[in-house]
């Protein structure tokens, strides 16, 4: 025993309160011999490193065990002993021992009660003793902080309460949970999330580029008016041409078609690019029209173009800190030596069960989902070993297989990507092509008589105008399906499957994104269409390319809106009242995650791509994403099954962040290559005297004050490029050696864990034998 | 509402309110849904203690494999009975707010069947078998396998059993446990 104790105290001498616990282990030890002789095993729980826990089960806390679990984390260890010497008549006394509190700290611990492992009573008279304890007034500046503190916790409080109130879906996502787990349910709240991240930056677009304006909006006409003539003369005719267009257009009839095309008075409304003003407002002025052009450094003035582009930035990088924010913590985990592969078994015994289920179908799955889990997991460990020892011959024919269906993969996306091209060729000769050049006609002749059209060829216009999109959408739903079926025969294993085809289905997705983009550049620049250019006066391509972009996105909601409701419907109806194997077999759906998952994506990845083009698109994504979420719901619940694949929570959430990231970071591209690149067009939009659209950000950089210019400057020169690069490599170097020696001190501290284990069990066994012994 | 708003004094749901991760009006939910179990004698008497098989009615807990130890862990006369208290305690761990220590040491507590503050082969067995229902049955080599597995990737100090800190680490680091072990109000 007191080998024991000694070995204990030795070890534990640096640490106070241990070294505390370690007497009262002591004296308990003693009192509990008897106890010991009766049943020898619970030796074990009386080790100081279980008495020190919180909580340990099935012990029922006495007024003594929870002051003394209470007072290990607040008092040092000598308050503690005195305890213990008067144990008999603790409960009877005054608590004179303690020392007396200040209200800040009693304020404190009222809010640590919730967090003991403690029954409802016991937490009721714990709170009481706090209640009535005797504190001493905080005083001067200790009791305005603790006010502060005070007011802090409380604020963050009623935000807390707040925030359950906004959120929202609550229940929606209850019942998800209780049928398909929370794997799934994580989809949902990735759509939620996706949903807040749009509100917010939409919101940012709201009040720095649509607010100003709409404010200056009437103004900006009326500087049409009364043209500057000192300006440019290609001002003039230009602005003659533009006025006569938007009259065209607003004074046009306004209807259905024209809300689907994103045509008519809404091509020239704040909707989309060529809306928008390059005024500078000044807020000192009364003329605003003078302080256009005037531009006087003294006052205050508001550069709507700058804003613009300012605006759209700052929208995408409010979006990039939410994802980092969001997934922070699943790369950090994922970086660590890869720790989530590490815990695999442990994860799926005490992560495995969602205790949110509530349904009995959906639990006899999950139990099923778990068991395969477990054996599909000890298979491939088992395989792991064989799969070496394949023979030569079947390792040939699979490889053989696997690159045929590479090959035929990416063909098919090649063909798929070609058929759009040509497509959206067409789609550009015979419909848009026509409908753009017949208006541009009307204006060139100011010929304002609206050309009343045919119904049919109206709806063949639309047709032609939506045929690429429509291809898009379809091949978006025929090819995955096929890529499914192609994945069957490469045996690979099923978490490399989901993975595989996910990024076939983004290649897929991306493809047809960047054969759209492709043409749009065609259009745009200005040697390949010259001769339509220089024959329209007034083109705005960037109005075009964002009501390409809406007509995009309103294609793939519908089309999402009649697969779920006319194709799967039906499908899910059949399944339920036909038990044929046939049926069953072409009916019957699994919510797969990562189709879902792409499809929010896809809709995110234009919206980001488009935004520049159509400020209002953020809107309508969020209207869209609205719906999608009981859409979606409507898929999940009444449509589907629940998949025999588990989904756990987090490799979910990697999945939907992953994908989320690898858009992101080509709408960029993308972006930054038209910023950078792409002349903006001459007549419409906020940019429309500049060469490229960074040329706004830049030359309000230039009109800042000299010092701002110069400590920027600073940046760029040697004098600070080198040594910072000097530091950063040290920096690297440091971190790099300060995780080498980590990882060597937790191998080292590892070992040591086992070696005390081992040196426990040793010394209990002995004890036990000593103990027989002096029995004997 | 109003009904359910009577039953209660102010300072009872302050004092509720102080002890949990609970809103007023969550607390009042929570005893709406434990009143569901059983209306009149709830009625009768807010607190009243109900037997452990009305409280696995409970959704969540009925399909759960772990129903009965949940019932047992938190009730506080340790039969799995539960007063409306105990079924507060219960709620306000598996509720998003609770902090992960907190639902470990429960968690814990939960799956030391034998209740030797060890999780040992026995109690791991007991999950695993419980985990994957009574259809399918691991056979005794695969089982063997996995609790070696688990031990090896979560047992420190080499001694058989999970000990409370190990078991600790191991949901530290697994995210699905916090996001598994938890039932929306």
């Amino acid at each position: 025993m007191s080998d024991i104790s000694k070995n204990k105290q030795k070890t534990k001498r640096t640490n106070g309160w241990e070294e505390a616990g370690c007497e009262f282990y002591q004296e308990n030890y003693c009192a509990d011999w008897d106890g010991f002789a009766k049943n020898p095993i619970a030796i074990t729980t009386l080790l100081p490193s279980k008495q020190n826990r919180l909580g340990t089960s099935k012990r029922n806390y006495t007024q003594l065990d929870r002051k003394q679990k209470i007072c290990w984390q607040q008092f040092p260890s000598t308050t503690q002993r005195n305890y213990q010497q008067n144990d008999g008549q603790f409960s009877l006394l005054p608590d004179l021992s303690q020392v007396i509190n200040d209200e800040e700290h009693i304020w404190e611990e009222m809010f640590q009660i919730k967090q003991l492992p403690l029954a409802m009573h016991q937490k009721k008279e714990f709170k009481l003793d706090l209640q009535n304890a005797t504190k001493l007034r905080l005083q001067g500046f200790n009791q305005l902080k603790w006010k502060h503190r005070k007011a802090w916790q409380k604020i963050a409080l009623e935000w807390t309460k707040f925030s359950t109130i906004i959120k929202l879906w609550q229940s929606s996502l209850k019942d998800i949970e209780g049928h398909f787990g929370s794997g799934v349910a994580a989809y949902f709240i990735f759509l939620r999330w996706l949903f807040y991240l749009n509100c917010v930056t939409f919101l940012l677009i709201i009040i720095f580029v649509i607010i100003p304006n709409i404010m200056t909006y009437e103004k900006y006409d009326k500087c049409k008016v009364t043209q500057n003539l000192n300006r440019s003369n290609n001002c003039l005719t230009q602005d003659i041409d533009r006025k006569t267009y938007l009259d065209l257009k607003s004074g046009g009839s306004f209807n259905l078609l024209d809300i689907v095309q994103g045509t008519g008075a809404l091509e020239i409304s704040l909707m989309f690019y060529g809306g928008y003003s390059n005024n500078t407002v000044g807020i000192a002025f009364k003329d605003t029209l003078n302080s256009t052009y005037n531009e006087n450094q003294h006052s205050f003035y508001y550069d709507l173009s700058s804003a613009y582009i300012f605006a759209v930035l700052g929208y995408f990088t409010t979006t990039l800190i939410f994802i980092v924010k969001a997934s922070a913590r699943e790369f950090k985990d994922r970086l660590i030596n890869g720790r989530w592969q590490f815990y695999q078994y442990c994860n799926l015994a005490f992560g495995g069960w969602d205790f949110c289920i509530h349904n009995e179908k959906s639990s006899v799955i999950k139990h099923k989902a778990v068991f395969n889990e477990f054996k599909s997991s000890i298979h491939s460990k088992r395989i792991e070993t064989e799969r070496n020892n394949r023979s030569n011959d079947y390792m040939l024919k699979l490889i053989m297989i696997r690159i045929i269906i590479n090959i035929s993969v990416v063909l098919t996306l090649i063909l798929s990507a070609y058929v759009i091209f040509l497509l959206f060729n067409m789609s550009l000769n015979q419909g848009h092509g026509k409908f753009i050049t017949i208006n541009y006609e009307e204006v060139n002749s100011f010929d304002t008589v609206n050309v009343e059209k045919p119904i049919s060829l109206q709806l063949l216009e639309l047709f032609f105008d939506f045929a690429p999109y429509i291809c898009i959408v379809f091949l978006n739903l025929l090819l995955p399906a096929f890529f499914k079926y192609l994945c069957s025969f490469e045996k690979y294993s099923p978490l490399f499957v989901i993975k595989i085809s996910l990024i076939r289905m983004i290649f897929l997705r991306l493809a047809s994104l960047f054969i759209l983009l492709s043409r749009f550049y065609y259009i745009v620049i200005p040697n390949s269409d010259t001769l339509i250019r220089k024959s329209v006066p007034y083109n705005c391509w960037e109005t075009f390319v964002g009501q390409q972009f809406y007509k995009l996105v309103l294609t793939d909601f519908f089309s999402h809106l009649f697969v779920t409701f006319c194709f799967n419907l039906p499908r899910a109806i059949l399944a339920i009242y036909f038990n044929n194997n046939f049926v069953k077999f072409t009916c019957e759906q699994e919510f797969e995650l990562s189709k879902h998952a792409l499809d929010i994506v896809y809709l995110q990845t234009i919206c980001w791509i488009g935004s520049f083009y159509m400020p209002f698109l953020p809107a309508l994504i969020i209207g869209i994403m609205f719906l999608m979420f009981y859409i979606k719901k409507f898929q999940c619940l009444i449509n589907s099954r629940p998949t025999k694949i588990l989904y756990g929570t987090s490799r979910s959430n990697s999945l939907f962040m992953s994908v989320l990231l690898i858009s992101f970071i080509v709408s960029v591209i993308v972006l930054t290559y038209a910023f950078a690149e792409v002349s903006p067009s001459t007549s419409c939009g906020p940019f429309k005297e500049l060469k490229t659209v960074w040329d706004a950000p830049l030359s309000t950089f230039m009109r800042m004050p000299i010092f701002v210019k110069d400590f920027v400057f600073f940046f760029g020169t040697p004098a600070f490029v080198i040594p910072c690069f000097f530091i950063l490599i040290l920096l690297l170097y440091y971190f790099y050696a300060v995780s080498d020696a980590n990882k060597n001190m937790v191998e080292v501290l590892k070992n040591q864990l086992v070696l005390e284990g081992h040196d426990k069990k040793f010394l209990l066994t002995r004890l036990l034998l000593t103990h027989q012994d002096t029995q004997e | 509402m109003g009904q359910t708003k009577s039953q209660f004094t102010d300072e009872e749901l302050q004092d509720y309110e102080d002890l949990t991760f609970f809103s007023k009006k969550e607390i009042l939910l929570a005893h709406k849904k434990f009143k569901s179990l059983a209306p009149e004698k709830v009625g009768h008497n807010k607190n009243a203690k109900l037997s452990m098989s009305k409280i696995l009615q409970y959704p969540e807990l009925r399909v759960n494999p772990f129903g009965d130890r949940i019932c047992k862990v938190f009730s506080s006369s340790e039969d799995g009975d539960m007063t409306f208290e105990d079924f507060l305690d219960m709620m306000n761990v598996f509720s998003d707010a609770c902090p992960k220590k907190l639902k470990a040491e429960y968690a814990f507590r939960i799956w030391d069947f034998d209740g030797d503050d060890m999780l040992g082969v026995s109690d791991l067995k007991q999950v695993i078998e419980r985990l994957c229902g009574p259809e399918n049955k691991l056979d005794d080599c695969d089982m063997k396998e996995i609790i070696h597995c688990i031990l090896a990737e979560a047992d420190f100090d080499d001694d058989g059993a999970l000990s409370f800190p190990e078991f600790e680490h191991v949901t530290d680091k697994s995210r699905d446990f916090l996001n598994s072990f938890r039932i929306r109000l």
